[in-house]
């Protein structure tokens, strides 16, 4: 049963008290807050591998840059007149790669980090 | 090269521009003088316009390049207008021929003003471009800053 | 991210190619009054077009390493188009030049110009910034 309003969970609550913990234990499988947040249930990235993971985001920056460099070369050559438009992707593939490097710096301080401690 | 090549074709088209309204001043001051040096009232001047390829360096011209490229202007000549003087009949006027009448100067001063507009819209739209090209080479010079 | 990539090379190209536009319209304007003197044009983009082949469409596709690849190539031997404009209005004196069409001509051409020297820096600084981030 989906918990949706302050009633519901009063309701739920009412049968149990903190002694038994045991029974809490049903508490927690009674509160479902699942409803709230589709896309942590049904997201197919939650069955992906970490590595998997970061293999596709690499890909999409690199999509991103691939389309920048198209939309330059197509407004260099005059073909494209759209002077915002090729900017656009232009800032869009810098952002992204940016924001990439940022989280490869932190995801090797982290490392590093880990390595410092002594056992 | 390409640039200052352009700044060099502009420059003399500044300078053409500017020999024209030189003539045209002359002609504008000059148009009640009726003894000049040469003998006889003054004679309107015109300039003469011709083009030519721009060169960079006496090597270029060694190469003979001519074809449709870019091309310098000249004020080849200022020439003097062939049209008889306007004769006026004046008998007080000190230049006065025997019959009473004064040779003036062939000169329309409305037609003179109006020459003188475009001489300045052509000198304007030289000096545009000039700036242009300049805008340009600075902005080349601020690649990789 | 490679210094040689296409896409800078066809912005330092399209670069040079709108300085020798710009060289062009100057002429023009300067000679717009010179009797007999008939308007200029430089095209370079379909040269630039054919070279970049932006959709795999213009060249042709070549399976062997010894066969040539006729219409591909690089960014070196590009030449431009240099004619005089056809469809100039001939006023009395033998001049088409019109002032008017050059000055707008040279804004745009202009305009494109400095966008192409921005992306270019936008490259460049993206590069410069991941030898820089190290740590």
């Amino acid at each position: 049963m989906a918990i949706n309003t302050v009633g519901q969970m009063s309701q739920t609550l009412k049968g149990y008290n903190v002694d038994n913990w045991s029974k809490s234990i049903e508490l927690g499988n009674k509160m479902d807050f699942r409803g709230e947040f589709p896309e942590l249930s049904e997201g197919s990235e939650s069955s992906m591998s970490f590595g998997e993971f970061l293999t596709s985001s690499i890909a999409k920056v690199n999509g991103l840059q691939q389309d920048a460099n198209v939309a330059m070369e197509k407004l260099a050559s005059g073909e494209s007149k759209n002077l915002h438009e090729t900017l656009l992707a232009v800032e869009r593939a810098d952002i992204a790669f940016k924001q990439m490097n940022q989280i490869r710096l932190k995801v090797i301080d982290a490392y590093k980090e880990i390595m410092k401690m002594q056992i | 090269m390409d640039l200052l090549k352009s700044m060099k074709i502009s420059s003399s088209g500044l300078r053409a521009n500017l020999k024209r309204t030189e003539a045209i001043n002359s002609n504008i001051a000059n148009a009640q003088t009726t003894r000049t040096a040469e003998g006889g009232p003054y004679r309107r001047k015109q300039v003469v316009f011709g083009s030519e390829p721009a060169r960079d360096s006496f090597s270029e011209v060694l190469e003979g390049e001519i074809d449709a490229q870019a091309q310098t202007v000249h004020a080849t000549e200022v020439i003097s207008d062939n049209k008889p003087p306007i004769l006026k009949y004046d008998p007080t006027h000190p230049d006065a021929n025997k019959d009473g009448y004064v040779a003036m100067p062939n000169i329309n001063v409305m037609v003179e003003m109006a020459d003188l507009l475009t001489a300045q819209r052509a000198y304007e739209a030289n000096l545009k471009s000039l700036k242009v090209t300049k805008s340009m080479a600075q902005k080349a010079l601020e690649l990789g800053r | 991210m490679d210094v040689n990539d296409k896409t800078l090379q066809a912005l330092a190209a399209a670069t040079k190619f709108r300085e020798m536009r710009q060289e062009i319209i100057t002429s023009n304007i300067a000679n717009a009054d010179v009797p007999g003197y008939k308007a200029k044009r430089l095209d370079f983009e379909k040269a630039l077009a054919r070279a970049l082949d932006v959709d795999g469409e213009l060249t042709m596709k070549v399976d062997d390493t010894k066969h040539f690849n006729v219409g591909g190539g690089g960014f070196q031997n590009l030449q431009p188009e240099l004619y005089e404009d056809p469809n100039g209005v001939v006023s009395e004196n033998g001049n088409t030049v019109d002032v008017q069409d050059e000055m707008t001509m040279q804004a745009e051409n202009k305009i494109m110009y400095d966008a192409l020297v921005q992306l270019m820096n936008k490259k460049l600084g993206l590069m410069k910034y991941v030898i820089g981030s190290e740590r």
